[in-house]
């Protein structure tokens, strides 16, 4: 149990980081907040007398103790306030809140086909080690893994939407349809995101591969095995009753420490395709200089990462009978 | 006294060369390739790369080998200077990430105690954070200048030579003959220089050229987005560039304005993580194959 409250405490840590990072950064960035804000071409314009600009230092509480606008700050936070947007003229929140079931959509998507692929190649690979046709394998998954998702993104698009056609060039939906029924919309729907759910899972599935190989390739060599196959048991039982189970374990919380990797892909992939999610949002307030947007979708990015990696951090721990603190000693 | 020394790099390169695989010899060649372009850039293209130098748009042919961009710039001269920003990334984060991970790596191991876990708690700390949107926001505010994105990508990747290079540390400090050194009177310096550098820096070498094959991958998706230096146009900024032009794929713009950037960097990518396997292999073979 101390264990688990050290690994809280580590996590909490590095939220705390985070936010003092977003804190900071905008009290730190060259020139002042007020002059960014109407130089949307990233030329510094003066819009503000001295007067205004005071009365804006005052308003957004500027001119008091730095701790004190910090603690204003982290209440703001636990209330779920992330201010609102200079150029939509909405609260942060609300337009994160519209966007997020798209990039939720695609990422769930794309970890689970990427999951099955890796689960389905890595364990041929790994059935098959050393022979030519595995090494082959290998490499290709390997250089996969480490190209990144937008190049694969532009390489599908260029050939099966820009070349021949076959799936749309970009956003989420078709505009100003109207659909008959749900099943349309669904279908249309799907027929939209299968480029970008694809490519995702393309670019992730190399990890995964890796993780299922090494992972099996390691219960192989297990004495348990070796009774196994001494005992007489058909293949199929002995390829997934014995090792397929056993080297699921690290599979599983792996995947949760992967969710850095799956939204920093998801960002780029949804900016190859139009796809309107938060990644796409991300950029737009990059690209029209909306500090308070960038910082939002920011934080909520980092929150969901870090609670992904504790939690697979505590399921590894809760699953794997040998990591427990009496063991150790 | 000279007369030696080039035989002997000869000698050493032909050892390196034997060592590599296949694919690892391709890639090694490309990347070789790729670097002489940027060296030659000036020679090998006869256009400037950041003034317009005829029509806007302008398919490949007639003087123009790989047809020009809105603003009538040369492409294959875009393409030739982009190679050099590749390879300054390349090198300035690695050499920040690589000497800055291996002193702290160095420095935890031989110190121990907070020292150490002070510096494993961070490595623990940049490995949670996602990098990509810290990198966002982190350029997004300070300016995509290429020093300052070298700095970014420099603050992510430390932590991985520092991780590689306390645990080799680790194991070495606890060799009799070092020991034995340290007991003679051998200072933290002494043992550096004589013991723990010529057993380390193959490790450090390997891991600072892994740094640069990631932080020129990296930079490519960080200009993808839109956050290159403008100043210095990499290749994953033209690509920004043409994929935002609106409606590039309902012209014919995209076959050269998008396929020849988008190749180059294909290449590049795929040889660095070739080439990348293949030297980490050769310097770790507890790495299963």
């Amino acid at each position: 149990m101390p264990e688990t409250l050290k690994r809280i405490a580590e996590y909490g840590l590095t939220l705390l980081i985070i936010i003092t990072l977003n804190f900071a950064l905008p009290r730190m960035m060259p020139g002042d907040p007020f002059m960014q804000l109407s130089g949307a071409d990233g030329d510094v314009v003066e819009a503000y007398t001295a007067e205004q600009r005071e009365y804006f230092r005052t308003y957004y509480g500027l001119d008091r103790p730095v701790t004190e606008q910090f603690i204003v700050y982290i209440g703001e936070l636990s209330r779920g306030d992330l201010g609102s947007s200079y150029y939509f003229k909405e609260a942060v929140g609300t337009l994160i809140f519209r966007r997020l079931p798209w990039t939720l959509f695609l990422v769930t998507a794309a970890t689970m086909l990427s999951l099955l692929a890796g689960l389905i190649i890595g364990s041929f690979a790994a059935w098959r080690r050393g022979r030519k046709t595995e090494r082959f394998i290998y490499l290709a998954m390997v250089v996969l893994g480490e190209i990144p998702a937008f190049l694969v993104g532009l390489i599908l698009l260029i050939i099966l939407a820009a070349g021949l056609g076959w799936f749309p060039l970009s956003g989420a939906m078709t505009h100003f349809a109207r659909f008959d029924s749900a099943w349309e919309r669904a279908a249309d729907i799907i027929y939209h995101a299968a480029l970008p759910v694809l490519t995702l899972a393309l670019a992730r599935s190399g990890s995964f591969f890796l993780l299922v190989r090494n992972s099996l390739g390691t219960v192989l060599t297990r004495d348990y095995m070796r009774t196994a196959r001494a005992k007489g048991l058909s293949k199929w039982k002995l390829r997934w009753r014995h090792a397929m189970r056993n080297a699921m374990l690290p599979l599983i919380t792996r995947t949760g420490m992967q969710v850095g990797a799956i939204v920093g892909g998801a960002v780029l992939v949804e900016n190859v395709f139009n796809y309107p999610g938060l990644g796409k949002l991300m950029q737009d307030a990059v690209f029209v200089r909306d500090y308070p947007l960038l910082q939002g979708i920011f934080m909520v990015l980092a929150v969901t990462v870090i609670v992904a990696n504790l939690l697979a951090d505590l399921l590894y721990r809760r699953l794997d009978p040998r990591i427990t603190p009496n063991i150790k000693q | 006294m000279i007369e030696n020394i080039i035989p002997k790099a000869f000698r050493r390169a032909g050892q390196f060369w034997s060592m590599l695989t296949f694919s690892g010899r391709i890639a090694l060649i490309i990347l070789l390739l790729l670097i002489l372009l940027a060296i030659f850039a000036p020679l090998v293209s006869w256009h400037p790369h950041d003034a317009s130098s005829g029509p806007a748009l302008v398919p490949p042919g007639n003087g123009h080998i790989m047809g020009t961009d809105e603003l009538g710039v040369d492409l294959w001269a875009m393409i030739a200077y982009g190679a050099r920003v590749s390879i300054i990334v390349g090198l300035g984060t690695a050499l920040l990430a690589g000497l800055g991970g291996s002193v702290l790596g160095i420095v935890a191991a031989y110190r121990g105690g907070l020292t150490d876990r002070i510096v494993m708690r961070l490595v623990d700390i940049m490995i949670a954070l996602p990098d990509l949107p810290v990198m966002i926001v982190l350029a997004a505010f300070f300016g995509p200048s290429l020093r300052n994105i070298i700095i970014v990508l420099a603050l992510f990747a430390w932590s991985r030579p520092a991780r590689l290079v306390r645990s080799q540390m680790l194991v070495l400090k606890e060799q009799s003959y070092i020991k034995m050194a340290a007991h003679f009177g051998g200072g933290f310096f002494y043992l550096l220089r004589k013991h723990f550098l010529p057993e380390l820096l193959p490790l450090i070498m390997v891991s600072m050229i892994r740094l640069a094959g990631m932080a020129i991958i990296t930079e490519a998706s960080l200009s993808f987005l839109g956050l290159g230096d403008p100043t210095a146009r990499s290749w994953g900024l033209i690509i920004n560039h043409a994929v935002n032009f609106s409606g590039i794929y309902f012209t014919s713009f995209w076959q050269w304005w998008l396929l020849y950037p988008l190749t180059f960097l294909t290449l590049l990518v795929a040889s660095l993580a070739m080439f990348g396997r293949d030297i980490e292999h050769l310097a770790d073979p507890r790495i299963l194959r």
